[in-house]
């Protein structure tokens, strides 16, 4: 690990002064670079890693950002609040797809010490990406190419990808976000903005060098989380029970009116380079007589087109399962 | 400038430390304060045997920088009991023969302190989940569930 | 000194077998416990390993000038300037210890060590690692099992090699006959306690803290590399954290903290990471297993041909016989087994958790499965239809104990094995597709000579000493108990030493042959002294402190050695086991869950039911992880990381975790083994073997797919 500065801000206002480089955004971060810490899980690691060396940690996990609130029929997130304390909040005790994606997310440990805003933040798993020895990786050194295409792929994504770069985007919580439609609010020098999680990530097959859109010094200061009048959930497929990143998941949310789909939203992980929304299999989905084979059809739609290499071969089928699993589950239908 | 002065609480005592800012609450515990209960597995945050309180919280050592421990209070293993006078939960992993040799035992007993005042849990399936970041390579798992559950039982008798 | 053979039969004495705590649990419990590095001096520096980023080649320089520049580094070594120590031999075989690092330009494998940085502290010499420049000339290594460009030894270095009657006959004779190939993957160890060694020198003396399960070999080995009389080297390493077979060799972070602290003139610590953890200690070896059996009708097997195919590391040895069970399980007249290794440019694989057994197990128990489905007859009569009363490897001498036969039939009364409906795919739950599964397991003997000073004071407490290592299985408990119970004390006036190389020298923590070792040597130390004191029975503690009067103390020595059977007229037995196993499989999602894991163990006398019981449920929570998680991923396609371990990281390399694993049940079955005095198997490694099978079988009855591969992973399953 590189010699670094360490600082703690005590306000939001010092904090995006604080950070005047895009380095939050950037999948590498060098000497030059001042960037944020918060619960440290990603950051730590990825700096002990060898991949990242900033020069400057500014610390914003005692930052006044640690309350959960329910405004009106949104809940409105501090980023500083703990996974921990989120999955254990009485205001996401019935929306299972939020509280699950958090609860089946690395270990107990690790969950009171992440943020919410960290972990929405979190970089790629992939090995090559994680071991500076490794020459051929389109994220850290563009150019170079993808060691992973040929090489272990097994946890590497299928959609949002192309060739120069299959790294997933590893966050549960990030899944459920979408599915639920969920922005983030930034704070910059220039003021405030709000965008949809959904608009957060950058995808790997558009440039794998950039994760997400932040500007420098712009922090995340809250998520906001509509709650729907729906019935959710949050399907997780691993080789281990627990402790242990998605192969495939699936976060639904839908609503079943005299048997038809009145509302539906589909979001998958384990498989996407970004937190995947799910929209070709919302449009088979939505407004239809739900069904066994109407969500065959739906999970089909969705992985249609998706990227393969032989590590990741099983990946779609996987998918499609999940899916149809957590659609039938959270609607009941049997047949 | 890089390093960094600190006061912090460990098992009720104030320290004053300067501090590489490289060093992790894990190595400070270790190498400044000599506090070798807590074990280094990984130090990447996969296997829980650095596990620590910090305010109360089970929390991984490796990934905490020391310096984000300014102002907090640290519990090791070395805090809680002693051998002669073992907290319940030691009794109950010495009782329950929850180990072999011994590497993740601090991070177990810890883990198992915390959750044991958690109470968002009762079944045995759910300490199985609750203890499953811990990994334990002598495989003691069932007996580490075991000992978890004979101090609740206690706890509620 | 006393050096006798073990007693025969029929002297054998209950040793106490209730479930004592044990006696280093407050140390573990309150992290008061010393493992290597917490004893090393506190101001040694820190020596961080630089592995290669090729697979093979050669050196061509080591720049350090800007490592050397960095804050806090004291030197940097390399093969530039590191002094010369000579490969030393393993005490235990004529079998080449690892190579001792920077002696030489060559890359044999990726992560070879390169160069060592010592700084101050370890975030100095970290930082300053990664500003060594290093360049190679690189070669193409050979990496893939498959790879015909491999050199293939069809030297024996296991003596796994066996060949029974004749094979063709055999199958002649069979009306059915099964074949198939079995693969199973890579392993690490992965002791949750990274190896740690520390290096001081006085004058010409090395005094070393070093994790290790075998102190004894290991001073040996410093002392050949060094050049310098035995009693100059001192290894300590009273506990460690873990080695499941990676510490029984003296692995070359061990030579680099003494070359280190040589050229440093101070003491040295080197504690590898975990990624180094997969690289530097060993691993077991992948391998491509063929299984051909033939049976009659009624299930008699005619003909077993078991061969095998392992990788060894370039210039290392391997002995992992991976057909020792296939050559003692069964009674079968026809066989042909036979072990053959290649050479790559891996990091040595070396001993982990019942090498070789775990893997060949696998096969033979996944192939009798095929067996009893292709003649349709119960898994577990057709194994106890050829269940060998005697050993066919051994010119048929009769067991000096065998309980197989009980571990099966009891084993599947307690998982409910008639209740079950024995057709595939044929019982289910919602999504869960349920299975039930069964293997057997003949674990090889292994005993070696072992030496135990027994010491008793004046007030008639007493001591006992031996450099063996206590790895987690009790064996600081089990001496105290063999001890107390033989002098007649109680447990708290039996101090107990050891992993230290000065103490009585003792064979390895490894192969389940310490506690037979041990036990036999402190009874037989016990029985020394006592003489020596002119007393007998087991006489208590005025006794004894009225013995030794006005002396300090009265100290005895003995060696247990291992019998020879053929004196003997009885051929020695390892653990039995039978393993079943009920799983669940999601239909859709191919995810296995372990419901229930039922072991039945013949470990001859139990010494302490409660630590051997830990060791067993141990063994079945790798057994787990070996059947479905774990796997080292090495990458095989042509390129820069060729060679390089793609998932060295405990996140990526999946061991099972506490919600993988069900309530284990353990029984235990048989009576004490008439070959030596205490009666005494050794159970390290029986837990583990026949797991994996139970399981493959069980999710074959599950699904009806066969998986022939491990680990079973859910994209094997959809
Ligand atoms: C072994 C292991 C297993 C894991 N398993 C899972 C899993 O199963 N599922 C899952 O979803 N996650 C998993 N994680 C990831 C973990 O959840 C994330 O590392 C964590 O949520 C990140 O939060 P943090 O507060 O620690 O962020 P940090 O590490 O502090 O920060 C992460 C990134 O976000 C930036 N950042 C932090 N806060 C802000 C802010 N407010 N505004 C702007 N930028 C900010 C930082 O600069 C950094 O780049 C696992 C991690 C580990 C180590
Ligand atoms: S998948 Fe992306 S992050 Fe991984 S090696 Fe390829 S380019 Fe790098
Ligand atoms: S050492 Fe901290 S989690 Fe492994
Ligand atoms: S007791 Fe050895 S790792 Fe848990």
């Amino acid at each position: 690990m590189h010699p670094f500065t360490y600082t703690r801000v005590d306000d939001v206002e010092a904090a995006s002064a604080a950070v005047t480089t895009d380095a939050v955004s950037r999948a590498v971060q060098g000497p030059d670079d001042t960037v944020f810490i918060a619960g440290g899980t990603t950051q730590l690691d990825l700096m002990r890693d060898g991949v990242w060396s900033p020069g400057t940690l500014v610390d914003v996990s005692r930052l006044p950002l640690a309350d959960v609130e329910l405004d009106e029929d949104t809940l409105v997130v501090g980023a500083a609040v703990t996974m921990a304390d989120l999955a254990r909040h009485e205001a996401v005790a019935d929306l299972d797809v939020l509280r699950d994606s958090l609860l089946l997310a690395a270990s107990p440990q690790l969950r009171s010490m992440a943020t919410v805003g960290g972990n929405v933040l979190q970089r790629t798993r992939c090995r090559y990406f994680r071991d500076p020895e490794v020459t051929q990786c389109n994220k850290r050194r563009p150019g170079s190419g993808c060691a992973a295409i040929e090489g272990t792929a097994r946890t590497h994504a299928v959609l949002g990808v192309d060739a120069g770069c299959i790294a997933v985007h590893a966050s549960d919580l990030a899944v459920a976000l979408v599915t639920l439609d969920a922005r983030v609010r930034l704070h910059g020098p220039d003021g405030g903005r709000t965008i949809p999680v959904a608009d957060l990530h950058v995808r790997a097959d558009v440039d794998p060098a950039r994760d997400n859109v932040l500007a420098a010094g712009e922090l995340v200061t809250h998520l906001e989380i509509p709650v729907p009048d729906a019935r959710t959930g949050y399907l997780k497929v691993r080789d281990r029970a627990s402790y242990e990143f998605a192969l495939t998941s699936a976060a639904v949310v839908a609503r079943v009116e005299d048997g038809i789909l009145a509302h539906v939203a589909v979001g998958l992980g384990g498989v996407g380079s970004v937190p995947w929304r799910a929209t070709r299999a919302e449009e088979v989905l939505r407004g239809q007589r739900a069904s066994l084979a109407l969500f065959e059809q739906a999970a089909a739609a969705e992985l249609a087109d998706a990227f393969t290499v032989p590590g990741t071969d099983f990946k779609p089928e996987l998918a499609r399962r999940t899916l149809v699993r957590q659609l039938r589950d959270v609607t009941e239908v049997t047949a | 400038m890089s390093r960094h002065s600190l006061h912090v609480t460990v098992n009720g005592e104030a320290h004053a430390v300067e501090v590489d800012t490289r060093r992790s609450l894990l190595d400070l515990l270790r190498e400044d304060l000599a506090l070798t209960g807590t074990q280094k597995g990984c130090d990447q945050g996969a296997c829980g045997a650095c596990t620590v309180h910090v305010d109360g919280r089970r929390v991984l050592s490796c990934l905490t920088l020391a310096a984000q421990a300014e102002g907090r209070e640290v519990t090791t293993v070395e805090g809680i009991g002693t051998a002669d006078e073992l907290h319940p939960v030691q009794q109950a992993f010495l009782d329950c023969d929850a180990f072999q040799c011994g590497a993740c035992t601090a991070g177990q007993v810890m883990s198992a302190v915390a959750l044991l005042e958690e109470d968002d849990w009762s079944t045995r399936d759910d300490v199985r989940e609750l203890m499953s970041g811990n990994l334990c390579r002598c495989g003691a798992y069932p007996r580490i569930v075991d000992a978890v559950l004979s101090v609740r039982a206690t706890q509620e008798a | 000194m006393t050096t006798t053979t073990n007693a025969p039969a029929g002297t054998a004495t209950p040793v106490l077998g209730a479930g004592v705590t044990r006696v280093d649990g407050p140390l573990k419990v309150t992290g008061a416990v010393p493992y290597a590095d917490d004893l090393a001096p506190r101001d040694a520096l820190v020596g961080v390993l630089v592995g290669s980023t090729i697979a093979a080649g050669q050196i061509s320089l080591v720049d350090a000038s800007d490592a050397l520049a960095a804050p806090g580094v004291v030197a940097v070594i390399s093969h530039h300037d590191a002094p010369s120590v000579v490969r030393p031999n393993e005490a235990s075989a004529d079998e080449r210890a690892p190579r001792p690092p920077f002696q030489d330009a060559t890359v044999r494998f990726h992560g070879d060590h390169v160069a060592m940085v010592v700084a101050q502290t370890r975030e100095e010499a970290v930082h300053a690692a990664t500003l060594l420049h290093v360049s190679y000339d690189v070669s193409e290594p050979v990496v893939d099992l498959n790879d015909p460009r491999a050199t293939r030894e069809d030297d024996d270095p296991a003596g796994a090699d066996s060949t029974r009657g004749d094979l063709e006959r055999g199958l002649a004779e069979a009306d059915v006959v099964v074949a198939a190939d079995y693969v199973t993957g890579d392993n690490t160890n992965n002791p949750i306690g990274l190896f740690a060694a520390c290096a001081e020198w006085d004058g010409e003396s090395l005094h070393m803290w070093a994790t290790t399960q075998w102190p004894s070999n290991t001073a040996d080995c410093l002392a050949e590399a060094w050049g310098v009389p035995r009693e100059d080297v001192r290894v300590e390493c009273p506990y460690l954290g873990g080695g499941f077979g990676s510490g029984l060799r003296p692995w070359p972070y061990i030579h680099a903290a003494a070359i280190a602290a040589k050229v440093v003139g101070r003491p040295v610590r080197v504690v590898l990471s975990r990624p180094q953890m997969f690289t530097d200690v060993g691993h077991r070896p992948e391998t491509v297993q063929h299984v051909r059996l033939g049976a009659r009708r009624d299930g008699t097997l005619t003909a077993v041909e078991h061969t095998a195919t392992i990788p060894v590391a370039v210039d290392d040895d391997n002995p992992e016989n991976v057909v020792s069970g296939t050559r003692q399980g069964y009674a079968v007249e026809h066989l042909r087994a036979d072990v053959d290794q290649v050479r790559l440019h891996i990091s040595p694989p070396g001993s982990m958790r019942a090498p070789g057994e775990a893997q060949g197990n696998f096969a033979l128990e996944t192939a009798l499965d095929e067996l009893a489905v292709e003649l349709d007859i119960d898994p577990v009569r057709l194994r106890l239809h050829n269940d060998a009363t005697t050993n066919p490897d051994q010119d048929d001498l009769p067991w000096s104990s065998k309980a197989l036969d009980q571990c099966l039939r009891r084993g599947a009364e307690l998982i409910g094995w008639d209740d079950r409906d024995p057709a595939p795919r044929s019982m289910r739950d919602g999504d869960q597709l349920i299975g039930y599964g069964v293997a057997a397991v003949s674990f090889f003997y292994f005993q070696q000579p072992c030496t135990v000073r027994v010491v008793v004071r004046r007030d008639g407490t007493a001591a006992v000493h031996c450099a063996a290592m206590d790895i987690g299985t009790g064996t600081y408990t089990v001496v105290t108990q063999v001890a107390a119970e033989r002098l007649g004390l109680g447990l708290g006036d039996v101090e107990v030493v050891l992993g230290d190389s000065s103490l009585p020298p003792s064979p390895p923590a490894g192969g389940s042959g310490l506690a037979t070792a041990i036990s036999n040597a402190v009874a037989l130390a016990v029985t020394a002294v006592l003489d020596d004191l002119d007393l007998s029975g087991a006489p208590g503690r005025d006794a004894l402190s009225r013995a030794v009067g006005a002396r300090d103390e009265v100290a005895a020595e003995a060696t247990a050695e291992p019998p020879d059977p053929a004196e003997m007229g009885m051929s020695p037995s390892g653990a039995f086991g039978a393993k079943f196993a009920r799983v669940r499989v999601d239909a859709d999602l191919g995810l296995v869950r372990v419901e229930r894991l039922v072991s039945v163990i013949d470990c001859g006398q139990v010494l302490n039911e409660r630590t051997a019981r830990s060791q067993v449920i141990g063994g079945a929570v790798g057994g787990i992880g070996h059947a479905l998680l774990e796997h080292t991923v090495t990458d095989l396609h042509a390129g820069p990381q060729t060679g390089r371990i793609t998932n060295a990281h405990m996140a990526d390399y999946l061991i099972a975790v506490n919600a993988d694993v069900p309530d284990l049940e353990v029984e235990f079955v048989g009576g004490p083994d008439r070959l030596n005095p205490v009666g005494v198997k050794g159970v390290g490694e029986v837990g583990l073997c026949g797991v994996a099978a139970a399981i493959g079988n069980a999710v074959f009855h599950a699904t009806g797919r066969r998986v022939r591969r491990l680990p079973i992973t859910p994209d094997l399953l959809l």
